[in-house]
């Protein structure tokens, strides 16, 4: 246990002199929180929209004004006088065409206008069709004399984010991107770097076993990596808003087991790769992928295809973000959320075993 | 002599009972399809200092690795106090090549965390930390960060951490590589303190002349052991002497000696050229200076001077691999364009030097002076390089030789003082000055990952060869380093010698006036180091300047005029017979009953640089030998020191340096 402390007191001593490392540590964490905080938005806002109105009436200008009173569409101008030109040269991702017998046909109870929409971006191309139609079914409704069929109206409420803010989303998936790739990769530089500077030969040449070594690179790098998470998440309470909505043992607890986690992960590359280049390559690209693509940060789990389905039972970052959503979105606490901690502790520890066993020799290899 | 061959030594010693703590039996090591130790064997004492030397690549890591239980041999064993090497590793010390320190960490900290990878309980630790760091000097600052270390004091510090835990066996990499000499002696004599106190060391060095300081020395070359037995041992085996000729004109001289040494034309069995002087080997002193006299006489060539001395190590090493046919043959470099160039301009030069009062100079520095920032890496450098000299720049790491070069060849601008290059003094990086230089540096600047071709067409570019002359040139290179029908292998699977060889004859395969090597010999075996010089020579025999910086003091011997530099500045310059000779004092050797304790008492009457202990003998640098030998033997007597017997020995380049250097720091 002696040597254990005195190899996390090194590493911390050693980590501490490393000012770059220590900047790398702490600031780039941040800094990509903050990228990723305000970079990444999936609500379509701002879209230009373009509309050539050939009836001019009263009610046609209504109807266009109700298209532009949300947030969503932007006025902007044809550009011509077809209403593909605006579409063509891409300064418009819709046109609305109303015909010139518009108000003479809503007043005899029904009309058509013609939407035109940019299908490249598919996602999008949808969320138009639906604003366009909800809008114009809105438009309708407030008609003072029309009469309409009565059917089903679904009154929605929206539970956990009533604002639907974006931010509460995001955030806490990015926790689980940023704590796993960090931690995970300063842990394996450690110990590349003591291969390739040949101070593991000192080490080797002592009788200290893989485990206690590893041991004791884990403890410093778990502390560190701690500290990383501090700092996040204060960053994300001050500027995106992010509270706690539920008591924190989870969070505590669960975030601890998901960083040793992490840290383990960054030995295992550290064990198997021989170089730093190596060590940077395998956690930021195999960490960062899988916590980013297959963790259900963005992308929904339920998305991924058959064989890349059951890799991402593997991804740790997936159970950490359901915990995160949970604290700092859903606020249900243990229900909801009993199976992360011991999930993600699993992972971690067979990812040490196999480092452990990996350095088993305390050997050079041929 | 039968007693003295190196198997009857071990039984010799077995049979007097002392403990054997390393024994290694046919220990072979292979990687992949690569053997890198084949089938060693030998013995270590306890208390004995021995040492493996050869060159890289010759296994001595390898065996290291193995003995520190870091690595597992392919075959045979090793045993450690009796126990395999990886259950004795807490009884074991091990230096490794480049320290091993954490560059991040201060003098104590990697101190505390070594010894508490090695269980040393606290309570010891203090007092062992604070006994060790005062030994080695390290005690003023120890907070200090082992990046902020110079070579010698990581050296000590690795020593340190290695002895923190009292070993019993020490094993020492290539302790000495990349540190400066006077640290070198300082360490040697430090081992050879903890030699004393029981603790057996086996240390690996490519320095011959360090080999001179253990008790006992293996051979190695190619993975294997090729002889073993102290100094005396191998000179003995070796049976031939050493004579030193000096003569006006060497290269006429050479030639006549060269063409003697035919088998059953004289005694001379081997002669080898150096920047002021030829060595000869023979069996009979006596005939040979005869024959070697007549031999000059003939030419008309007058002597200056004859000195019968003791073969080197380096002459052991040779001729020991030439017998078993490992030296590869010679081929000239095959000149060209040069001929019809250079004579013209050189011809005097070459044809009657002593005719001409001033050959042309090629290279000129007056107090040049470079400062980095506040700090001042070269202070008024004044030197002067001919054409058809080899200039050697001699000093430690980060005595400034790199920098200097670099101005001296245009590569840094200069901060003060004046230089001229080629007869040029301006605009020093213009292409017309540019062709006429050449410049192989430390890592030989060859691709590993291109095939030999691929690098000389690269290099031919570079050069702005014309194109219709790539193919001969190319060809040309080829030919000379015997690798013909071999242009597409890539270049990393070349050995060590090979590539430095196609890296020479890249760099000046445009045929430059002026070559620049910035040291070329670094990791080399001493049969290619030899062949390496042999070719310089030619270059600079067809009036090629050359400056060339080396830290191997020993092969200082090759140029004809060479520099000391310290700290930036020169402190001393000439041919190196001038060097030696402008040494004031004497060199003693002395063996005595009790080396250890008679060098702690002299340290106390003099400076500790003028003691050092070589194996069993001492050498003591005094400046009145005849009085202050008194003073030494009265000293020794009064301690009941027996003095076995007493020499004078020629100072070696070395010795020189050391001293040089030493004085100049007393005197300011």
């Amino acid at each position: 246990m002696n040597r254990i402390l005195s190899q996390a007191q090194k590493e911390l001593a050693q980590f501490s002199r490393d000012r770059l490392t220590v900047a790398l540590a702490l600031i780039l964490p941040l800094g990509i929180l903050l990228i990723y905080g305000y970079a990444i938005r999936l609500e379509t806002k701002n879209i230009p929209l373009a509309v050539q109105d050939f009836d001019n009436s009263p009610l046609s200008r209504t109807y266009v004004e109700r298209l532009f009173a949300t947030n969503q569409f932007i006025p902007t101008p044809l550009a011509g006088t077809s209403p593909l030109s605006a579409l063509d040269r891409g300064t418009a991702k819709a046109t609305v065409v109303i015909p010139p017998t518009f108000s003479r046909d809503v007043a005899e109870g029904s009309s058509t206008v013609q939407v035109l929409v940019d299908g490249t971006d598919v996602n999008n191309a949808r969320v138009i069709q639906n604003s366009i139609r909800g809008v114009t079914n809105f438009f309708i409704q407030s008609l003072p004399n029309i009469s309409r069929p009565q059917g089903v109206i679904p009154r929605i409420r929206i539970w956990f984010n009533p604002g639907r803010q974006e931010s509460l989303y995001i955030v806490p998936g990015i926790f689980g991107v940023v704590l796993w790739v960090f931690p995970s990769m300063l842990a394996a530089i450690s110990v590349v770097r003591e291969k390739e500077q040949g101070t593991a030969i000192q080490v080797y040449a002592s009788d200290l076993s893989s485990t206690e070594w590893l041991l004791g690179k884990g403890i410093a790098y778990w502390l560190v990596a701690v500290a990383e998470a501090l700092g996040v998440m204060l960053v994300s309470f001050l500027l995106f808003g992010i509270r706690l909505k539920t008591g924190p043992v989870p969070l505590l607890l669960g975030t601890g087991i998901y960083l040793a986690a992490a840290v383990s992960f960054g030995l295992f590359i550290g064990a198997r790769t021989g170089n730093q280049n190596g060590a940077v390559q395998g956690t930021a690209i195999a960490g960062f992928l899988t916590s980013f693509l297959l963790s259900g940060f963005i992308y929904r789990l339920e998305n991924i295809p058959f064989p890349l389905s059951l890799l991402s039972n593997l991804v740790p970052a997936r159970y950490y973000i359901v915990l995160t959503r949970d604290a700092f979105v859903r606020g249900t606490g243990w229900p909801g959320v009993w199976y992360v901690p011991i999930v993600v502790g699993l992972i971690g520890f067979l990812l040490f075993k196999v480092a452990s066993k990996i350095l088993q020799r305390m050997q050079l290899l041929d | 002599m039968a007693s003295s061959s190196p198997s009857t030594g071990n039984e010799m010693r077995t049979i007097h009972s002392k403990a054997v703590t390393i024994q290694v039996e046919g220990l072979y090591k292979h990687y992949g399809s690569v053997a890198a130790v084949c089938g060693i064997d030998f013995e270590v004492e306890r208390g004995e200092i021995f040492g493996l030397i050869g060159p890289d690549g010759a296994g001595k890591t390898s065996t290291f690795q193995i003995l520190a239980g870091v690595m597992e041999a392919s075959a045979g064993q090793a045993r450690i106090l009796g126990r395999p090497p990886r259950d004795a590793r807490l009884n074991l010390g091990y230096l490794t090549q480049g320290f091993s320190l954490y560059a991040d960490l201060s003098i104590l900290e990697n101190l505390r965390y070594t010894a508490g990878l090695r269980k040393v309980p606290k309570a010891d630790f203090r007092d062992r930390a604070a006994d060790l760091l005062t030994l080695m000097g390290l005690e003023q600052f120890p907070n200090r960060l082992a990046r902020q270390l110079s070579g010698g004091m990581k050296q000590k510090l690795a020593l340190c951490c290695a002895l923190i835990a009292r070993p019993q066996v020490l094993l020492l990499d290539e302790p000495t590589t990349g540190v400066d000499p006077v640290s070198r002696r300082e360490f040697w004599d430090l081992l050879a303190g903890i030699a004393i106190e029981g603790v057996t060391v086996v240390v690996a060095t490519p320095y011959l002349d360090e080999a001179e300081r253990c008790h006992r020395i293996g051979l190695i070359y190619e993975g294997k052991i090729q002889q073993t037995g102290t100094l005396t041992e191998l000179r003995a085996n070796l049976g031939l002497h050493r004579i030193e000729v000096r003569a006006e004109n060497l290269p006429t001289a050479e030639a006549a000696l060269q063409a003697a040494l035919a088998p059953g034309e004289t005694d001379l069995v081997d002669l080898q050229s150096f920047g002021d002087r030829l060595d000869i080997l023979t069996a009979d002193v006596d005939t040979a200076t005869v024959q070697i006299r007549d031999i000059l006489a003939q030419k008309q060539l007058s002597l200056q001077s004859l000195e019968a001395n003791d073969p080197t190590l380096e002459n052991v090493f040779v001729n020991h691999l030439r017998r078993q046919g490992a030296d590869p043959s010679y081929r000239p470099f095959p000149y060209h364009r040069r001929q019809s160039r250079q004579l013209s301009r050189h011809q005097d030069l070459q044809q009657d030097a002593s005719a001409l009062p001033e050959p042309s100079v090629a290279i000129s520095a007056d107090r040049l002076r470079k400062v980095f920032g506040e700090f001042q890496a070269v202070k008024d450098v004044t030197l002067t390089v001919h054409y058809g000299e080899i200039y050697g720049l001699l000093g430690a790491n980060g005595a400034g030789k790199t920098t200097t070069i670099k101005m001296l060849c245009g590569l840094l601008p200069i901060t003060g003082g004046s230089m001229s290059l080629a007869g040029e003094t301006q605009n020093l990086h213009r292409a017309e000055v540019r062709s006429r230089l050449g410049y192989m540096s430390q890592k030989f600047t060859l691709y590993d990952d291109l095939t030999i071709r691929h690098n000389l067409e690269f290099y031919c570019g570079v050069y702005g060869i014309p194109r219709s002359l790539h193919r001969e040139k190319i060809e040309w290179v080829l030919e000379t380093c015997g690798l013909a029908g071999r242009e597409n292998t890539l270049t990393k699977r070349l050995p060590g010698g090979w590539k430095q060889r196609v890296a020479f004859g890249a760099s000046v395969m445009h045929e430059p006036d002026i070559l620049f090597l910035d040291e070329p010999t670094s990791g080399v075996d001493p049969l290619a180091r030899r062949q390496f010089w042999r070719l310089i020579r030619d270059f600079a025999r067809q009036g090629t300047a050359i400056l060339v910086t080396t830290h191997y003091l020993e092969e200082a011997e090759n140029c004809n005029r060479l520099a000391f530099m310290a700290a930036g500045e020169i402190v001393a310059q000439g041919s190196p017979t001038q060097i030696k000779a402008s040494q004031s004092g004497q060199l003693i050797e002395l063996v005595t009953s009790q080396t250890q304790t008679a060098s702690q008492l002299l340290k106390q009457q003099l400076p500790s640089w003028r003691v050092s202990i070589f194996g069993d003998r001492l050498h003591l640098v005094l400046d009145r030998p005849e009085q202050d030998i008194g003073l030494v033997i009265q000293c020794l007597q009064k301690a009941q020191i027996e003095i076995r017997s007493q020499r004078l020995l020629p100072f070696t380049l070395e010795d020189a340096f050391i001293g040089t250097i030493q004085r100049a720091e007393v005197s300011p």
